[in-house]
């Protein structure tokens, strides 16, 4: 797919387009590409964020990965305007944080807009063979109890990722997560895949597999949130 | 510990009595429903239960002897009724004949009371106040037919009714000591003189006013032992074999309209000691489906030390159970709220990670970084924190504070070495902007004295880091922005 190529989810504005055209493509029988893909999103709070994920935002459902260089890189500053938009829903649903790997700061969540009493803090230590946390995690994605999961995992195999995205599907969640940069070899089956490096102020987001969008790097800075209370479904 | 309880339906209806208006107009209404005109069967014969040792306590609710006799009390009756504090009143009519008349039932009762270590005083009457009356009186009273129940009562003292003090005592002043007196006065006068509710008492004594009483219902425990046909210690095995333990269970308390709030199973071995595997559940629950999901997971983690030959259900107290009914909306959805499978998942998470494993996040007003926030137990219901909570309380005014805060705090604050007085982690640090001094806490001995400084590291992470104000001017890592 080109640069030029129309990008899915948002709607082509073609001031020339032949108006015949127009009504044709707007008949309800003909699918387009683009469009099949389109799923309802939650806007990630960064203009230049969501003009270049598939549908204009962080899907509803399923699993994105974020593979920042190293933690703490800015890769919760990126989900933070999301979530915090998504605790303050009234009819918000929990926001799960499984095993995060130091804690989070309560006073910094509160600033940023979040409401604590929706976040649910996970501390999955392993029993048995199977790993706690990422059992934890799908349970979470799965329940249709949470709008949205954090997990942050080494090592996940393919097999388990596949798991976690179709629980995502059925709790109709958004599964976020934070993987080390080398993962990026191992193929996953995440709707989205991100790398993340710091810039001063910001960062830059490069996308690595976009289910239906497009790949390309994108610019931010920290600044540049919106905040705006988020449209029911 | 409370007892559940129902309007005993067998018992005459008394509407009419207790809402007369004019007292002496109750006698006529009270005739045309006597019991007599409405039970086709005999007339009832109460066995009132009086336990002296109880009468001087005065405590609230039922004492739990009380209850424990009247659960014992229901091996002769179904019709047992609880008359707090200190007494228990049998109706025994179609009793008698099991257990060899009144003098047998008598005779059993005592031994029962005997093995609860109580003395009692019995008496039996037509209607339950006598019976509770005459049991008061501590003399032998035995009165089988209605129509002696007047002259029988005549001689018993007054204060065996339990009056109010100061009516006793006016009633003493006109020479009226005994209920043989008090039936002769007028009634119009007493009535006026004393209140409608001591005639209604004294109509409910002579059985001229219907007399209904609660039926007391023990509360019962689900308890349920299976053998095993072959000793297993496979999980799946196990809880295969509690599966049909867990529906009756849930038809159990489904019927009552209850909920537990803890189960305990027991795993009996052929040489060791029984396990136990105990769960709680974070509101009451009666749902089959739902306890089997949660027993599961509790049972994969269980170390069995032998095969298991036989294993019991022991379910909590009943507990009454709030009904839910389903949304029209998926939770979610517009006007969808967070539902009930939000307390799902934290018991279904407790139960494989442990209680402590699932918390939820507070503030505390306090400028100490670790002193700011606090761990809590997540809300028991989700829906109840759906509406967000007004963000103006004093934790908030922490929050509101402009300078910028870290994302992710260390356990502890990480001690850093020093090259020339300037911190240094994993390489240099870039220290940004202006320090914030943190000073508080002199109160609670977790005294801190700290200059906090934004930094950047040499991969471009932003840190928060702080400088003691005391000698040696230690620096500490404490927070990473994320």
């Amino acid at each position: 797919m080109n640069a030029d190529s129309p990008r899915p989810g948002v709607a082509p504005s073609r001031p020339q387009a032949d108006p015949r055209l127009e009504r044709l493509l707007a008949h309800p029988a003909l699918w387009r590409a683009g469009a099949a893909t389109r799923a309802p999103v939650w806007p990630s709070g960064f203009a230049s964020l969501d003009e270049g994920l598939p549908g204009g935002g962080w899907p509803r459902s399923g699993l994105i990965e974020i593979l920042p260089a190293r933690f703490g890189q800015g890769e919760l500053q990126l989900m933070l305007p999301a979530l915090a938009a998504l605790t303050a829903r009234p009819e918000a649903r929990w926001c799960v944080w499984v095993k995060p790997p130091l804690q989070p700061f309560a006073p910094a969540l509160a600033t940023a807009g979040m409401v604590l009493a929706r976040v649910l803090i996970v501390r999955a230590t392993d029993r048995g063979r199977r790993p706690a946390a990422l059992w934890a995690f799908e349970q979470a994605l799965g329940s249709g109890a949470c709008d949205s999961v954090l997990a942050w995992a080494r090592h996940a195999p393919i097999r388990q990722l596949r798991r976690l995205q179709l629980a995502a599907q059925r709790g109709n969640a958004l599964g976020v997560l934070f993987r080390p940069r080398e993962s990026a070899r191992e193929n996953s089956p995440a709707m989205l895949r991100m790398a993340l490096e710091p810039r001063r102020g910001g960062a830059r987001v490069t996308l690595l597999k976009s289910r239906g969008g497009t790949l390309r790097a994108l610019d931010l800075t920290w600044e540049a949130i919106r905040r705006e209370p988020l449209e029911a479904s | 510990m409370r007892a559940p309880r129902t309007i005993d339906l067998f018992a005459p209806a008394d509407l009419p009595a207790r809402n007369a208006p004019c007292p002496t107009v109750q006698p006529v209404a009270a005739r045309s429903l006597s019991p007599r005109a409405i039970q086709p069967s005999r007339a009832p014969l109460w066995l009132g239960v009086h336990v002296p040792e109880l009468s001087g306590e005065a405590q609230q609710g039922t004492p739990r002897s009380l209850l424990a006799l009247a659960a014992r009390a229901q091996r002769f009756t179904p019709r047992v009724s609880l008359a707090p504090p200190d007494g228990v009143l049998l109706e025994v009519r179609s009793s008698l004949h099991l257990f060899g008349g009144v003098e047998g039932l008598r005779e059993a009762l005592l031994g029962e009371c005997a093995e609860l270590k109580r003395t009692v005083a019995l008496a039996f009457a037509p209607t339950p106040l006598a019976a509770l009356v005459g049991a008061r009186a501590e003399r032998p009273f035995m009165v089988l037919d209605a129509a002696q129940l007047t002259g029988s009562l005549a001689p018993v003292p007054l204060t065996a009714l339990r009056w109010p003090q100061e009516s006793i005592e006016r009633l003493a002043c006109l020479g009226v000591r005994t209920i043989g007196q008090v039936l002769r006065l007028p009634r119009a006068g007493f009535a006026q003189r004393f209140g409608a509710m001591r005639l209604t008492d004294l109509d409910r004594l002579t059985g001229r006013a219907n007399d209904p009483r609660e039926r007391f219902e023990a509360p019962a425990r689900f308890r349920r032992r299976r053998e095993l046909s072959y000793e297993s210690a496979s999980h799946a095995q196990l809880a295969a074999a509690l599966r049909p333990l867990l529906d009756e269970l849930g038809g159990f308390l489904t019927a009552r309209q209850c909920g537990v709030l803890a189960l305990e199973c027991l795993f009996w071995h052929r040489r060791h000691a029984p396990t136990r595997c105990e769960l709680r559940l974070g509101e009451p629950q009666a749902d089959a489906q739902r306890l089997v999901k949660l027993l599961d997971e509790r049972l994969r983690t269980l170390v069995l030390p032998e095969p298991v030959r036989a294993c019991e259900l022991r379910a909590g107290l009943p507990v009454s159970r709030r009904l839910h009914s389903a949304g029209l909306w998926q939770p979610g959805e517009r006007g969808g709220r967070a539902e009930a499978s939000g307390v799902e998942l934290i018991e279904r998470l407790r139960v494989r990670l442990g209680d402590e494993a699932i918390e939820t996040l507070e503030l505390v007003p306090d400028h100490r970084p670790e002193a700011a926030w606090r761990r809590a137990a997540p809300g028991a219901c989700a829906g109840a924190a759906s509406a967000p909570p007004p963000q103006d309380g004093p934790g908030a005014q922490g929050a509101r504070r402009k300078a910028p805060r870290p994302l992710w705090l260390l356990p502890a604050p990480r001690r850093l070495r020093q090259h020339d007085g300037l911190p240094r982690y994993r390489g240099a640090l870039y220290l940004e902007g202006e320090p914030e001094r943190i000073e508080s806490g002199w109160w609670d001995g977790r005294d801190v004295a700290r200059d906090y400084y934004n930094a950047r590291d040499a991969r471009g992470r932003r840190l928060w880091l702080y400088r003691e104000r005391e000698r040696p001017h230690r620096w500490f890592l404490h927070g990473v922005y994320g």
